[in-house]
């Protein structure tokens, strides 16, 4: 039986507008990057499948649109999502200033969900005005993990993703461990039986 | 779609059609259309009959309309290299069956749909690949494939007679290798930038396709393919897909390593191990990777050959064991045995890790083509990344039985199938479908009588004149056995026969010639021959043991390379897939109205172009919580289709603010704002925002807001008519007026105007006209007159009248001026009960219609009719509850009762 992968998992891309997100999206899935600017107007995804741990899992990103008049729209996007990483850019003060906003937004409409926070655009040391330790500072009293990367210059995009990834995995395993400690063993076997063979299958 | 008759117009004279099918031929990460074919030459053109081929056509058009559509692009011969196999692993009931088809070099991959007509053409290679592997005497020439090598796009020199069809030059065109990796991925992008010409272009390009193609057979995705309708669709089994094109890519994670590999043979003639075997195993100074040891004759006695249980088998493991390199340790990795044939590989231990998939077979040709005291005992397994094959056979005797020989070496070839995992579906393996075999054993062939004295000869050492009449190399040199296989030069004495316990010829009765009986030969590439000898100091049998030492080149697995490799293919796929998400592009995001104005509808369009590489299906979709995708006073049409690959569709939208919006938009509760969401099914989404500038009007505002409004209502401030439309408005004017002056405007132009006029209310007004009328009436009208026919203005009227937000009847006294209406008392009743403005309303209208009705000879006018064209917008529903189904059913008694309603005021009172 064929086994494309044993998870999948939904990632959200959120934060103000320009501050990277489809950049660093087709970073991550395609490994390329532009100058030119294009705003996301709607909700876009691609898919990446990565190893983590010997296990293949299937990344299906969504990148959505920054702009505040679609804040209602876009906020449909988050059910079902696994992960969230909010994105601001490291060159633009305002944008950090609405992490807030956005984590408030994730709350909204998330039930459990592991996050991320993102500083983009860290490649221009002299346009840099979100200092390191400030966004840290803020990221540990949030509880939240803290990158800087750069798209551009493909600066800690692929670890800023895996890390996402081992965290959702980890949120999974934990799940099923919970679940496997109390509920009924039978059921569980017979639930697993009904797709034949994807037994590590989500 | 038939496609013999075609493939048949492409075949030369005498040439019969078997079978075709079309299939997507997987090149890299996308597939594209063949069509495959399986032809037959008749006997009369070639010395034997039953010559068969694939022809694979390359399709400038799908389906296929004519033979014109189809080019040569490859031309594989069925022979005994041929092989055809069905990826069982990726069955699935949905996908697609992948058929591997490989002969030589040449590596093909298809994707033919799980069909009969699949089935049944997979089961004509099968059958022609039996057929060829059954026949006798020298191999197929193929030279009646001739003519079409010639017109393939793939074959740049045409193959020469007698040598195999397929050259390894074709892999460049089809196979792909490491190096086109990139390149592909490079055309997709070149395809998707390139955009897509109109469909008026594409049919003239039609006919320079083939010489395109032919110019430029290496291209992974064809340049007209999207023009064309071919478009590449993504391969169905991720799966199967990766683990092709990691073999594709083996080169590039694999390094080769050399092993020593042991190879001896010895026929015991049923002694036991009364000796050390060191001086035949190991005599070299350092230690072999690995060891293949074959004996024949190794029990002779009835019992073995009929129970298959022999004391010996053990006796001389524990010999071999005991007489290997003393060097360095070695695993056992498997043992065979068919009654006397025994075959024993052994490995370093060191190398035990690495060595996987071992599996047996044995195959009897002796008494009745099926006892075991002739025949071969085989071990197959994949050292690294090679796969290696022993095969210890054990031919027919006598000198005479050169022809049984012969029968025997095919039917080993044939028969000998390894089972590799009973739980896997992986197809069995026979001994061709290793890249390394070593073939040693008792092959029995003699050295024919000649002129010379071949015992002298052979004790002189002069062996190359006696080699000349051995039956083995005759045999092999005229290529009846071991084709492809070679054979060191034989530098040692013949094997056969010695007495026992001597180094001295035959001395029996029967005074057997001396032979090369015992030999190795090997096939492969990147195998050395180092030693090649016999080692006749061992002297308990009357064969003398041989044994061989090659170098192999084995291929062995870099998991740096590999992982890099691997997250390589991943990646490739990961694009592929990503490119062949649905994509479209749209002219605007940003739809930007001319201003509204009440009942006056504007159409914009959107383009919707499909710019990806896969159908589309395109709906517009609800968001949040909303009730249907767009607000109600736009329309989308289509707001659902379908888009083929270079195609566009044009998208109306119509913005119309009538009666039921007009209301919500006066109010400020709506807006002329909105963001639809364009869905692509499997896809993104897109948003398309709207916006727009209502022109507020009198119609679709409130009585008792208007009666507040001394001013033309354009001058009136949009806050004020915000606030006169709120529930408890702060600033209400000090002298109302009792009606709407723009309602009095309208009765009383038709008053003065329109009393005489037949077929007041039932004869239609002009669009333009009323448009002009509600322009006027919100601009404020000058000397009382209103544009327009009155027959516009009495439209006007009613229109005005329905789009009140709240009907002159109130929606709260709806049931009951229904209920009321058989009794005009209580019809009275409910008016009474009517806001202030209202029961104006409603009075002054009834005023003016008994008027009309004093003039009933002139205008023709009946109180049924106009109590049911009145009746119908005084009194309405509210919209929450119209529509629900058992409303529906009653409408006609309800249109009946509010006409019954206003008769009575216009009869009774």
């Amino acid at each position: 039986m064929t086994r494309e992968y044993d998870h999948l998992f939904k990632l959200l891309i959120i934060g103000d507008s320009g501050v990277g997100k489809s950049s660093l999206l087709l970073r991550f899935a395609d490994n390329t990057f532009t100058g030119n600017y294009i705003t996301t107007i709607g909700v876009d995804f691609k898919i990446r499948t990565l190893e983590v741990d010997g296990e293949r899992v299937k990344l299906q990103i969504w990148d959505t649109a920054g702009q505040e008049r679609f804040r209602t729209i876009t906020s449909t996007y988050y059910r079902g999502t696994h992960g969230v990483i909010v994105v601001y850019d490291v060159t633009n003060g305002e944008s950090f200033a609405n992490v807030k906003r956005w984590l408030h937004e994730i709350e909204q409409n998330c039930e459990v969900v592991n996050r991320i926070l993102v500083g983009n655009k860290n490649d221009c040391p002299d346009r840099k005005v979100v200092l390191y330790e400030d966004a840290k500072r803020f990221a540990d009293q949030m509880n939240i993990k803290l990158f800087e990367t750069s798209a551009k210059d493909n600066i800690n995009v692929e670890e800023m993703f895996t890390v996402m990834t081992k965290m959702v995995l980890q949120t999974k395993k934990e799940q099923r461990d919970r679940q496997t400690a109390t509920s009924d063993p039978v059921r569980l076997h017979n639930t697993k039986k009904g797709k034949g063979g994807k037994q590590k299958c989500c | 779609m038939e496609l013999t008759p075609h493939v048949q117009e492409k075949l030369h004279a005498g040439h019969k059609l078997t079978a075709v099918v079309e299939a997507g031929l997987v090149q890299d990460f996308i597939k594209n259309t063949r069509v495959v074919a399986l032809i037959e030459v008749a006997s009369t053109h070639v010395k034997q009959g039953g010559e068969q081929a694939l022809l694979i056509f390359q399709t400038a058009r799908v389906p296929v309309h004519s033979a014109i559509d189809l080019s040569i692009e490859q031309v594989i011969a069925v022979d005994t290299n041929l092989k055809c196999e069905i990826d069982t692993s990726s069955l699935d009931v949905d996908t697609d069956v992948l058929v591997n088809i490989t002969s030589g070099k040449v590596r093909l991959l298809f994707e033919m749909p799980f069909s009969q007509r699949t089935n049944a053409f997979v089961s004509e290679i099968l059958r022609a690949a039996e057929v060829v592997s059954k026949r006798r005497g020298p191999p197929p020439e193929f030279a009646w494939l001739q003519p079409y090598q010639k017109s393939s796009t793939s074959s740049q020199d045409p193959a020469s007679p007698g040598s195999a069809p397929t050259t390894a030059d074709t892999l460049d065109g089809l196979g792909g290798d490491a190096v086109s990796l990139g390149d592909v991925s490079v055309d997709i992008c070149q395809n998707l930038s390139s955009t897509y010409p109109d469909p008026a272009n594409c049919n003239t390009e039609n006919s320079s396709v083939h010489t395109e193609n032919e110019r430029s057979p290496d291209l992974g995705v064809n340049r007209h393919s999207i023009a064309t309708g071919l478009s590449p669709t993504p391969i169905a089994a991720r799966e199967s897909h990766i683990r092709y094109q990691m073999a594709m890519r083996e080169d590039a994670y694999t390094d080769i390593q050399e092993f020593t590999v042991f190879v001896g043979t010895w026929n015991v003639n049923g002694r036991s191990p009364t000796v050390g075997l060191a001086e035949w195993l190991a005599v070299d100074a350092e230690p072999p990777d690995v060891y293949a040891i074959g004996f024949q004759e190794l029990d002779l006695n009835t019992e073995a050959f009929l129970f298959n249980n022999s004391p010996k088998e053990q006796e001389w493991l524990n010999a071999v064991l005991n007489g290997i390199h003393p060097k360095t340790k070695y695993r056992k990795v498997r043992l065979v045995r068919l009654v006397g044939m025994m075959l024993i590989v052994l490995v370093q231990e060191k190398h035990l890790a690495y060595v996987r998939n071992c599996a047996i077979d044995t195959v009897g040709t002796g008494i009745m083509n099926k006892m075991g005291n002739k025949g071969a005992v085989s071990v197959r397994l994949d050292l690294h990344n090679t796969s290696i094959c022993f095969v210890n056979a054990h031919l027919a005797a006598h000198q005479e039985e050169l022809e049984r020989r012969n029968e025997d070496h095919d039917c080993i070839f044939q028969r000998t199938c390894f089972h590799l995992n009973i739980t896997s579906n992986s197809p069995p393996k026979t001994i061709k479908d290793h890249e390394h075999i070593y073939f040693l054993g008792d092959m029995n062939y003699r050295i024919n009588p000649c002129d010379m004295n071949i015992r002298e000869v052979a004790s002189s050492g002069e062996f190359k004149l006696l080699l000349q009449h051995e039956q083995l190399t005759q045999q092999k040199n005229a290529k009846r056995i071991f084709h492809k296989f070679k054979e060191g030069n034989i530098l040692f004495k013949p094997t056969f026969k010695y007495d026992v316990d001597s180094d001295e010829w035959d001395s029996s009765e029967k005074a057997r010639q001396p032979a090369w009986c015992d030999r190795i030969l090997w096939y492969g590439d990147s195998i050395t021959q180092l030693e090649y000898r016999s080692h006749p100091q061992l002297q308990i049998s009357d064969h003398k043991p041989v044994s061989a030492i090659f170098m192999a080149g084995i291929k062995v697995v870099d998991t740096r390379r590999y992982r890099r490799i691997y997250e390589e293919v991943m990646k490739k796929l990961d694009k592929l897939e990503n490119e062949f998400l649905p994509q479209v592009t749209i002219d605007t995001t940003e739809i930007i109205l001319e201003p509204v104005k009440f009942y006056q509808s504007q159409t914009k369009y959107l383009t919707i172009a499909n710019t990806g590489q896969v159908p589309v299906q395109f709906e517009f979709i609800k968001k949040l919580n909303d009730v249907t995708y767009c607000k109600p006073w736009l329309s989308i049409r289509p707001y659902s289709n379908f888009i083929t690959p270079g195609e566009k569709c044009d998208v109306s939208l119509e913005v119309l603010v009538d009666k039921q919006t007009a209301a919500q938009l006066n109010s400020g509760v709506d807006q002329l704002y909105d963001i639809l969401v364009l869905h692509l099914e499997g896809g993104k989404d897109l948003f398309i925002t709207i916006t727009g500038d209502y022109e507020r009007s009198c119609f679709g505002s409130s009585i008792n807001a208007l009666v507040h409004m001394n001013k033309p209502f354009r001058d009136v401030p949009v806050a004020k008519l915000i606030d006169l439309e709120s529930k408890q408005p702060k600033e209400l004017s000090e002298m109302p007026y009792a009606v709407p002056k723009e309602l009095w405007y309208l009765v009383d132009h038709l008053h003065s105007h329109g009393l005489q006029v037949k077929g007041l209310f039932t004869h239609p007004g002009l669009q333009k006209e009323i448009f002009e009328i509600r322009t006027c009436l919100d601009e404020g009208v000058e000397h009382q007159v209103l544009p327009g026919s009155v027959h516009s203005v009495a439209e006007a009227l009613l229109l005005f009248i329905e789009a009140l937000p709240e009907p002159v009847i109130p929606y709260s006294l709806y049931q009951a001026a229904l209920d009321a209406t058989p009794n005009f008392s209580l019809c009275k009743e409910v008016i009474n009960k009517l806001p202030d403005y209202h029961r104006n309303v409603f009075e002054y209208l009834m005023a003016f219609l008994k008027e009309l009705l004093n003039h009933a000879e002139d205008n023709t006018l009946d109180a049924n009719t106009l109590a049911h064209v009145f009746g119908s917008v005084l009194i309405r529903e509210s919209s929450a509850v119209a529509g629900s189904s058992d409303r529906r059913n009653q409408n006609q008694a309800i249109e009946r009762k509010k006409q019954t309603f206003v008769h009575h005021f216009l009869m009774n009172d």
